[in-house]
């Protein structure tokens, strides 16, 4: 590919990405956002595996991240279920909420 | 096969019927009242019948024999080579034993067909049998034993006879509601232990001192080691044999005293009258109470190397003089204590005692053949005054059931006991059978000539006066009491006018009770021929065959069995031995003496008492003093409180306060009780507890820590997902170089 972006750009972004997700994840409390942030760390590796796979001419990464797709989807889903099921009962999706489990 | 090998079945026919009756005759009585008392008391009266005609084939047998003694083993009982100790359950067939198989056996077969009439109807008819047949197979182990071992087996297994049949109706109370046959059934028992005890002692010693229980050895050693002055070592005393012999020979009185119920012993005797009649002539007169005076004559040669020793029993009486002074002693006082009782059969129990006394007497003076023809008549006459006592007893309570059933009510009110010689009177019309044979009893017990009682008696009377007047005395006087309570009992009995009603309903008994009476009236009456002794001693000299007299009689017979006549031929022992003669002076005191008591009894009793609550007519005199003689309440004053007393320290003292409260529950209780606190309190709850329970309680604590860790917050997982993600990463970054 003539005017190839280096691959130099794709890890800093991606790990820009990761770390929004990661801060994300640790300081917000909405539940949704969580998802959310959770979704922003699974597309920065997806972006990283996609990367690597043009760069090395390997296709093992493009497939391994339609895995991850799937398994994003399905996750969401089960954690959209859940939360729709939290709200039902606590009226609030307030992660800090949700501590039945305190030890 | 010579007939003597038939002398086991003596013993083991009584115990075919013993075995058969105690196991079918129940169900055979229960089934069929009728057949089932004729096919059980036939059977026991048969297995008896057997033994006696086994007996009279060895008498044949040992007659054809030359009288040589013959022993019949049946199998070895007890064999210990390493202590050289050897018994056989032995036979031993001599004249003295085939004497007493004769005489258990002839009376007993007489007794089971008389009891057949006698128990007819009891509920308890099979087991009667049964004790009967167990009686006669000890006894018969007794008397054929060929040691003293054997002979005690018998002895004990006769004692414990006598206590089943003395509480044979164990579940009849007296007036006072007391369970007085039962209770006169262990008197019995205790009494007979003094006695064993006295017997055990003695044949340890012999033991010792010969290293055998056999008769012949200890016979023949002790003949041996008295010539030798042998000294017996006892660890490390060493003691003469006269002197093991004297402890030994006044040791087996003490049980012949036991057995026989001689001074101080014989008040479980009249008790035991307590058993039915036909139990009261075989064993408390007949035979069982002889087996004392069988074991004195048995250990003859004992007692007379004693004798000829000249050993004192703590230097004061040798052992025959004191066996003689019992039994004179017994005659005289047990025969006064006769005169004050009412009770038929305990008129006749005290009689026996009394005439034991004589047997006994003429043991201890060296008149062994006397003391054994004074122990067959009175077998005779005393199983036929007991037997003619029962046929009373049944007439008067005929009468009193007659009266009972009758028209009148005036019979049955005053506690009346057909027993008791008081409410009789004039039986002689009523009960004529038994009148006459009670007659030729009571007359041959009094010494009257020609019967039976006379020869025997005057035999014993004659000995005495040759050898020991004071003795003689005694028993002179015995036999005149003797001949008093004797008329007394007839007269109240059979003379006069009834003075109950049930008197004169009085009754005589069935065939089959009184056919024995006879035979044994007949045997009364011949008894005396079986020592039939010379009119004089010039008599006896000028046989020269046989100087002691005819070959049969017992004289000549008994001596075969008794060693101590031929040793005392061959001067190695001094037997005081008087020829069987007549002396007239003395057959005429004791004829004067037997006459006059039975004249006195006359003009004492004649008429009396008129009425049942009479007075006697001696209460006011010192004779019936004896009856509160303080050797009557030996048992219940002396042996009772001392034996409730070492019960009592037994149970209180030793069981309570050493067994169960010092080693029990100091030792034994405690030591555990305190293991047990020691492994429930520390070993459990400080030591296993402590382990579970620590366990748990570290994992509380350690649980108290790591529970602050599950926050709850969800974020905080998060972190720690990511802080463990980003420790891995460098990790694996660091580790791959």
């Amino acid at each position: 590919m003539p005017n190839a972006v280096d691959i130099n750009w794709y890890i800093a972004l991606s790990g820009i990405l990761f770390v929004i997700g990661v801060l994300g994840v640790l300081l917000r409390r909405n539940a949704i956002i969580l998802f959310m942030s959770i979704e922003l760390m699974l597309n920065s590796a997806n972006l990283l595996f996609v990367a690597f796979a043009r760069h090395l001419g390997d296709l093992d990464g493009q497939v391994l991240v339609f895995f991850v797709i799937t398994v994003a989807a399905a996750e969401v889903a089960v954690g959209l279920a859940l939360i729709v099921a939290i709200f039902r009962s606590k009226k609030s999706i307030n992660i800090d909420e949700i501590n039945l489990l305190k030890g | 096969m010579n007939t003597f090998s038939l002398a086991p079945l003596i013993i083991f026919l009584p115990l075919a019927g013993l075995v058969f009756n105690g196991l079918f005759g129940r169900m055979f009585v229960d089934n069929n009242r009728e057949s089932g008392e004729r096919l059980t008391g036939w059977l026991a009266s048969l297995m008896t019948v057997g033994a006696l005609v086994i007996s009279i084939t060895l008498f044949i047998s040992l007659a054809t024999n030359g009288f040589e003694a013959w022993y019949v083993p049946i199998f070895t009982w007890i064999d210990i080579p390493s202590a050289n100790f050897r018994v056989d359950w032995m036979m031993q067939i001599d004249t003295l034993s085939v004497t007493m198989m004769l005489v258990v056996s002839g009376i007993g077969a007489l007794i089971h067909i008389y009891a057949i009439g006698y128990m007819k109807g009891d509920p308890d008819f099979s087991r009667f049998f049964t004790y009967l047949n167990l009686f006669i197979f000890f006894m018969l182990i007794l008397v054929s034993g060929s040691s003293y071992l054997m002979m005690f087996v018998g002895w004990e297994g006769v004692g414990f006879c006598s206590y089943l049949l003395i509480g044979f109706w164990f579940a009849r109370v007296d007036k006072e509601g007391k369970p007085a046959n039962a209770t006169a059934g262990r008197k019995a028992m205790i009494m007979n232990r003094i006695g064993d005890f006295g017997v055990l002692i003695a044949m340890f010693l012999l033991f010792w001192a010969f290293g055998t229980l056999d008769y012949k050895p200890i016979f023949d050693n002790a003949v041996e080691l008295y010539k030798a002055n042998h000294m017996v070592q006892f660890g490390s005393v060493s003691l003469p044999i006269t002197t093991v012999l004297t402890a030994a020979t006044a040791l087996l009185l003490l049980g012949a005293a036991g057995k026989s119920a001689q001074i101080p012993l014989y008040t479980w005797l009249p008790d035991a009258m307590a058993g039915p009649t036909p139990v009261s002539a075989l064993m408390h007169a007949a035979t069982m109470v002889t087996a004392g005076v069988y074991l004195l004559v048995r250990s003859n040669v004992l007692f007379e190397i004693v004798r000829d020793s000249g050993a004192l029993i703590l230097g004061l009486i040798s052992s025959p003089d004191l066996v003689a002074w019992t039994g004179a002693l017994t005659a005289f006082f047990a025969g006064l204590i006769a005169f004050s009782q009412n009770d038929i059969k305990k008129v006749l129990a005290y009689s026996t005692v009394s005439q034991l006394g004589f047997m006994v007497a003429a043991a201890g003076m060296g008149a062994y053949v006397a003391a054994m023809f004074h122990l067959v008549t009175h077998a005779f006459f005393k199983a036929l005054l007991f037997l003619g006592s029962g046929s009373v007893i049944h007439g008067m309570e005929h009468g009193h059931h007659a009266l009972a059933h009758g028209h009148d009510d005036h019979g049955h009110d005053d506690g009346f006991d057909p027993q008791d010689m008081r409410y009789m009177g004039g039986l002689r019309h009523k009960m004529r059978t038994t009148y006459i044979v009670y007659l030729i009893g009571a007359l041959a017990l009094a010494g009257i000539f020609p019967l039976a009682g006379f020869w025997s008696k005057d035999e014993i009377l004659l000995h005495a006066q040759t050898h020991q007047m004071p003795i003689f005395i005694v028993l002179a006087l015995a036999a005149l009491g003797t001949a008093f309570y004797v008329g007394r009992q007839l007269i109240m009995v059979f003379f006069g006018k009834p003075r109950h009603a049930a008197a004169e309903h009085a009754e005589e008994s069935s065939p089959l009770m009184t056919r024995p009476l006879i035979v044994l009236a007949a045997l009364t009456i011949l008894g005396g021929l079986l020592n039939v002794p010379y009119m004089s001693a010039a008599a006896a000299e000028r046989d020269g065959m046989h100087p002691q007299g005819f070959w049969l009689l017992l004289e000549q017979w008994g001596k075969h069995s008794l060693p101590v006549i031929e040793l005392s031929e061959e001067g190695a022992l001094h037997l005081p031995h008087t020829p069987v003669v007549v002396s007239p002076v003395v057959a005429g005191v004791s004829m004067l003496l037997a006459v006059g008591g039975l004249v006195l009894a006359w003009f004492v009793y004649r008429g009396r008492p008129k009425t049942w609550d009479e007075a006697d007519r001696l209460s006011r005199t010192p004779i019936w003093w004896w009856n509160i003689l303080p050797l009557n309440s030996f048992y219940s004053k002396g042996v009772v409180p001392l034996f409730n007393r070492f019960a009592a320290w037994l149970a209180f003292k030793f069981d309570s306060e050493f067994w169960s409260g010092f080693l029990h529950d100091r030792l034994i209780r405690d030591l555990f009780v305190s293991f047990a606190d020691f492994s429930a309190n520390v070993l459990d709850s400080q030591g296993v507890d402590g382990l579970v329970n620590g366990a748990g309680a570290v994992t509380r604590r350690l649980a108290g820590a790591l529970r602050l860790t599950q926050t709850g917050y969800a974020r905080t997982y998060a972190l720690a997902v990511f802080l463990g993600a980003v420790g891995l990463l460098v990790f694996f970054l660091f580790s791959a170089n």
